[in-house]
């Protein structure tokens, strides 16, 4: 059985401030230094990512940041143009059109059609062969939180529900195909050692097992922090306060990882820590080293 | 250093709005500030979006609803905790709240309809900004009806700052629209959209629509825009009161924020939003900052055998690097929002789910206890 950094499609997810952009940032730099040319797109994040990395000029358009790694920040608006354009072909029938106020406000409302564009441009994307223009051996979505993460991910499904024809669901057809095909797609759930994330985490995991059939390639735990004191060490610190505060915090830490870890062990897919970080700043080096852990974790 | 405060803050304003990213800590902070409320004798409602659920166990409400419902004084009693006015709690249900709002403000006949088009559960689901402006609706109709001294608003996690203070302008530039009213003006709206469509832009314009995205969904959004017409004056005025109320003298805007780094920007970006707009920035609080370990750690640790030794010296610089990580980033916020009190709130060893520790966070709030 081949493992998470085979599927050619990782979708990551999780709650607010869990560290998804880490995480997938971690991985794409992964994969590119093992040689496979990747993706990493973000869903219209103000170019957040460009930052991390330290490639603010990524923006709408897909870009050659280093040796097999590309960048992308997704936006309704460019995604729209491209998708619109590719249809019709006619960049002044699109300006006229589409670029017209009055049809902007009619996009505006129309369900899932901003989703649409911008899951169909990473799809596109995936589509083509790694060597075709477009193409990439690896891609790698930072999504949004838990529930716009849902959400982007629900709607070619909804669409051929709603719409079982007409030219949305064609499009539609293809991309849920590529969603929930196990050997193309796995979802990556970032979470943190405490209560609220864990819960969003396993509500996650159901919810792309049984509304929307994506499978769940791993589970990321960040911040964890590993037990490091047993009561016998506890015991040896009798007499000094000042260290018996600061191990009982630690082993506070540690605690709610453990019971992090147990809760987040019903999730059927393998289940990696990533440890608490010191430093001062998480640049590009700090997320290398932290891809050598998943990689390694989930090897 | 002594501490900023947020005590004026809690004996003045009517409203208190926590706002920040996700994660930061703002449903805690908001019940934390409102208990404090409550404590300096102001009846306070804290309503919140998505408690944890030990935090709802905290406050004695097995069943954290719709409705306020009252933290009992038995349940504070048994905690220490005396208060000299009643704390309420509630849980804000978006979904619902926008179908009461639909079923207020409907005319009888449109209730339905509007109801179970796919159109409305965009707009109350998905559209960007809709459960912020939900939010700040049944914000306003609290205001109206509730008895509480003091509402402390806990808010959606947003991804764009801009998301939630534009919710109601975009209600209303919807509403307001020249596109909007072109297609919601009655007289127009005899006649079929797609006909219109086909005398705007000779025909083009409609066909191309039609293949992007079909023709019977243009229909069907049609027909949307005219059910929701007739409430179009009721949800004008209800928009324009909740950005009268937000940017009233009664109240006040608590920003929650991290020292991480990526929090820091976060932070600062929505601090520059809120005064842009003129909106009363009354404290931004740093949450979770990781404190220096007790200085008495590094003498103790002489004579301890291999390997404790070991591990201590090095859990030691671990939480020191910490401790100096988030110095900086409370010194670099504090610089960043000069005019505004800066309040570090420590992290606590565990999470903050009785009432004795959002008591005790609450202590820094008021500036009883400081850090950094």
């Amino acid at each position: 059985m081949s493992g998470l950094l085979d599927r050619r499609l990782l979708l990551v997810t999780g709650k607010g401030g869990v560290g998804k952009s880490t995480v997938a940032a971690s991985l794409a730099l992964r994969l590119a230094s093992a040689g496979f040319r990747t993706l990493l797109c973000e869903v219209n994040a103000g170019g957040r990512l460009g930052r991390l990395l330290g490639h603010p000029e990524v923006g709408a358009d897909v870009t050659l940041v280093e040796p097999n790694l590309s960048m992308v920040d997704l936006q309704p608006d460019a995604a729209m143009r491209e998708y619109v354009l590719q249809k019709i072909r006619l960049e002044r029938v699109y300006r006229a059109v589409f670029e017209n106020r009055m049809v902007r406000y009619f996009l505006r409302f129309i369900p899932a059609l901003a989703e649409t564009v911008m899951l169909g441009k990473v799809l596109w994307h995936l589509r083509q062969w790694p060597e075709a223009p477009g193409g990439f051996d690896r891609i790698v979505l930072d999504l949004p939180a838990t529930g716009h993460a849902l959400t982007l991910l629900g709607v070619p499904r909804g669409l051929l529900t709603a719409l079982p024809s007409g030219p949305m669901s064609t499009e539609a057809r293809w991309m849920h195909e590529l969603l929930v095909d196990p050997v193309t797609t796995s979802a990556v759930l970032v979470s943190l050692p405490e209560e609220l994330p864990v819960n969003e985490t396993l509500e996650l995991a159901q919810a792309l097992r049984s509304q929307l059939s994506i499978r769940v390639g791993a589970v990321v735990l960040n911040q964890a922090v590993p037990s490091r004191f047993g009561a016998g060490d506890r015991a040896a610190l009798g007499g000094r306060p000042g260290l018996a505060a600061l191990v009982g915090a630690y082993e506070e830490d540690a605690h709610r990882t453990a019971e992090a870890l147990e809760r987040l062990q019903g999730i059927d897919g393998p289940l990696v820590q990533l440890p608490r970080l010191v430093t001062p700043q998480v640049g590009r080096d700090e997320l290398a080293a932290l891809g050598e852990v998943l990689a390694e974790g989930l090897r | 250093m002594t501490g900023s405060s947020l005590e004026r803050v809690l004996r003045s304003r009517r409203v208190l709005v926590c706002v920040g990213a996700g994660g930061v800590g703002k449903t805690t902070l908001a019940a934390a500030l409102a208990m404090r409320a409550a404590a300096l004798g102001r009846s306070a409602l804290v309503c919140t979006i998505d408690p944890a659920r030990r935090l709802a166990n905290a406050l004695g409400l097995t069943w954290l609803g719709n409705a306020p419902t009252e933290v009992r004084t038995e349940v504070l009693a048994a905690a220490g905790i005396t208060l000299a006015a009643p704390l309420r709690a509630m849980m804000l249900d978006l979904k619902a709240s926008w179908d009461e709002l639909i079923e207020r403000q409907a005319p009888p006949g449109q209730r339905e309809r509007i109801l179970q088009n796919r159109f409305y559960q965009t707009l109350s689901t998905v559209l960007a900004g809709s459960q912020e402006y939900i939010a700040l609706e049944r914000l306003g109709q609290l205001r109206e009806r509730s008895e509480a001294d003091l509402i402390v608003l806990d808010t959606p996690p947003t991804a764009h700052a801009l998301d939630f203070l534009d919710a109601p302008s975009r209600i209303l530039d919807f509403l307001d629209n020249e596109a909007a009213r072109w297609l919601l003006d009655p007289a127009l709206r005899a006649s079929r959209l797609s006909l219109r469509l086909a005398h705007w832009g000779g025909g083009v314009a409609a066909k191309t629509i039609g293949r992007i995205i079909g023709g019977d969904t243009l229909e069907e959004l049609a027909g949307f825009l005219g059910a929701v017409s007739g409430m179009n004056q009721g949800f004008r005025e209800r928009a324009r009161a909740v950005r009268t109320l937000l940017s009233s003298p009664e109240t006040g805007f608590v920003l929650v924020a991290g020292a991480s780094p990526e929090r820091r920007e976060e932070a600062l970006r929505f601090h520059a939003v809120l005064g842009d707009r003129g909106l009363q920035r009354d404290g931004l609080v740093v949450n979770r900052v990781q404190e220096e370990p007790p200085a008495s750690a590094d003498r103790e640790l002489t004579g301890l055998p291999e390997p404790l030794h070991g591990a201590l010296v090095r859990t030691l610089g671990e939480t020191r690097a910490l401790a100096e990580r988030d110095r900086v980033g409370v010194r670099l916020l504090r610089e960043g929002s000069a005019a505004v009190p800066l309040i570090a709130v420590p992290r606590f060893s565990s999470e903050i789910h009785d009432l004795r520790a959002l008591w005790r966070a609450g202590s820094y709030l008021l500036g009883e206890a400081v850090i950094l």
